[in-house]
């Protein structure tokens, strides 16, 4: 099942436009991140597409289906939007059960949702005792509740220790394998940028980009650090493009390493290093999504 | 809508809220019982006489189970706004996304629990009113007239449950709920009616006073009260249209 948003706008009353015109879709079956920095919209436009925020206009849809249209909605869609909402006095198991008597959903199914998350053994404790990594497995755990075709997760790996994050990823993998669509919002790339097939970058409330990650660095110019001791002859070449980088190496853009080598073996050029750099993700979605400063 | 109901009272058993305020409802009850039997003033001027002699004060004492009158109706606030509170509204919604339908189970659920309350109440204070009775001077009780009190509380204390849930969702900041229910009930209403007598017999707390048919004593109601079927008409009434306006403003409302 798809995810669509087609011009998604929304202003609180307080003249506050957390959400420009805003268009995406997502493909089924894969896993995507949806990214962009606190405040730019993320858990805004999630709230629209579950239904729990109108939009101001536009629509956002669920396999073309608003979520409020939706019969059996947590077998179709689960979603976990924050990880603090849950009665402190209640069990992790009772919050389940509440929620599954809703949708006719067995007592069974609860206790496999709380060992899939790995709560079981924590699962009559009062949820005001949990630490945030368990409260965010327990909201991962009621998003799992309805065996759902859709995933919906609002900055699930807050509060995850390095541990849990792992076993998130390889969770969300193993979940989009089996041909769940997963769309997990995050403000960190580096949290994602190992289990996103395709990524959605906002900021202020208007896409920056869509597309898969791989093609995010697509296009960027090819640089190459090289170091050693008589390394400013390689600035005379004519054509060449370069700058100094770090500890007195050098950066050639747009020249492949070989090239590099080539030339400077015939010029008797003695080289420490020579090494292509890899694009700097991190860099270019920081670019993208603060690139005019005023906005974070 | 059953499935609804059972999951409301799931999430009431599963916390504390509706054992301590029923068990201080209680407490409530048979203390204004006790207040009733043995500390019950005569009229001004004549404080020494025995005015359990009238068979009004008597039956009076009974009309003490409507006092869970307001327990009822904290426990209904919160039982909606407490959602917001710990924001379970956010999976309460997705569960249910229609959600008039979470509201209108949520009053089902507390009218059945509002209905047991008030049968405990009244098996207390018929049990423990006897009792007291027994060790004073009193005119006879009439049962008839109890009965009657009786079954005015169980309809009061139903209706307090739904505009209980009704004001929750229209207050969602659980505190401000409450105390402005509170207030409205102690303060406004009151003064409304010391100010302007024939206005507090048509105000929701002085339409209560009349289906429980307990005496003025505190201003609420007016001097004089309405029939049982009119009173139980007025409350019924504010219940409506309140519980029309929770269930709009409930599916207008942006849930962030």
């Amino acid at each position: 099942m798809g995810i669509e948003v087609v011009n998604l706008t929304k202003s609180f009353g307080s003249g506050v436009t957390a959400v420009k015109d805003l268009s995406f879709s997502i493909a089924p079956g894969k896993v995507t991140g949806f990214l962009g920095p606190n405040g730019s919209g993320k858990t805004t436009t999630l709230r629209c597409l579950l239904g729990l925020v109108s939009p101001t206009s536009g629509s956002a849809t669920i396999d073309g289906q608003a979520y409020r249209e939706l019969t059996n909605p947590i077998s179709v869609v689960g979603a976990s939007l924050e990880a603090s909402g849950f009665h402190p006095a209640r069990t992790a198991r009772n919050h389940l059960r509440i929620l599954a008597v809703v949708a006719g959903i067995p007592n069974s199914r609860v206790d496999q949702v709380l060992h899939t998350v790995g709560l079981s053994e924590s699962a009559n404790r009062k949820v005001g005792g949990y630490s945030l990594g368990m409260r965010q497995r327990l909201a991962l755990a009621v998003a799992l509740l309805g065996n759902p075709k859709v995933l919906i997760l609002d900055e699930p790996a807050n509060g995850l220790d390095p541990e849990g994050i792992s076993w998130l990823r390889s969770f969300l993998q193993h979940q989009a394998g089996l041909g769940v669509t997963v769309l997990v919002s995050s403000h960190v790339l580096s949290e994602v940028q190992q289990t996103v097939d395709n990524v959605i970058i906002i900021r202020s409330g208007s896409l920056v980009y869509q597309g898969s990650l791989a093609s995010l660095t697509d296009g960027g110019p090819l640089e190459v650090v090289v170091r050693g001791p008589h390394i400013e002859r390689l600035k005379e070449v004519p054509g060449w493009n370069t700058r100094a980088g770090e500890t007195g190496s050098l950066i050639i853009t747009g020249v492949s390493a070989a090239e590099i080598g080539h030339r400077a073996f015939t010029e008797s050029v003695e080289l420490h290093e020579l090494r292509e750099k890899t694009p700097d993700l991190e860099a270019m979605f920081l670019g993208l999504t603060q690139s005019e400063g005023s906005e974070s | 809508m059953i499935s609804l109901v059972k999951s409301e009272f799931l999430k009431a058993f599963t916390t504390k809220l509706l054992f301590i305020l029923t068990l201080s409802a209680l407490a409530f009850v048979l203390l204004t019982v006790v207040l009733g039997v043995y500390l019950t003033p005569g009229p001004p001027g004549q404080e020494d006489v025995n005015i359990l002699m009238e068979p009004a004060a008597v039956t009076n004492i009974f009309s003490s189970a409507g006092g869970a009158s307001v327990f009822v109706l904290i426990l209904g606030i919160i039982a909606m706004s407490g959602e917001y509170r710990n924001q379970t509204i956010t999976s309460t919604f997705l569960a249910t996304p229609k959600r008039q339908r979470v509201i209108i189970a949520k009053m089902i659920a507390y009218s059945i629990l509002a209905f047991v309350i008030a049968l405990i109440m009244w098996i207390a204070t018929v049990a423990v009113a006897t009792v007291l009775l027994s060790t004073v001077e009193h005119a006879p009780i009439e049962w008839a007239a109890v009965f009657e009190i009786l079954g005015g509380a169980l309809l009061g204390l139903v209706l307090y449950a739904i505009l209980g849930v009704a004001i929750g969702a229209l207050i969602t900041n659980q505190v401000a709920a409450i105390v402005i229910a509170l207030v409205w009930i102690f303060v406004v209403e009151a003064l409304l009616t010391i100010f302007v007598d024939w206005i507090g017999k048509w105000l929701p707390g002085g339409a209560l006073n009349s289906i429980l048919q307990a005496t003025n004593t505190s201003g609420f109601g007016g001097t004089d009260a309405l029939s049982v079927p009119a009173a139980a008409l007025v409350l019924i009434a504010y219940t409506v249209v309140l519980s029309i306006a929770a269930i709009v403003m409930t599916n207008r409302k942006d849930i962030t």
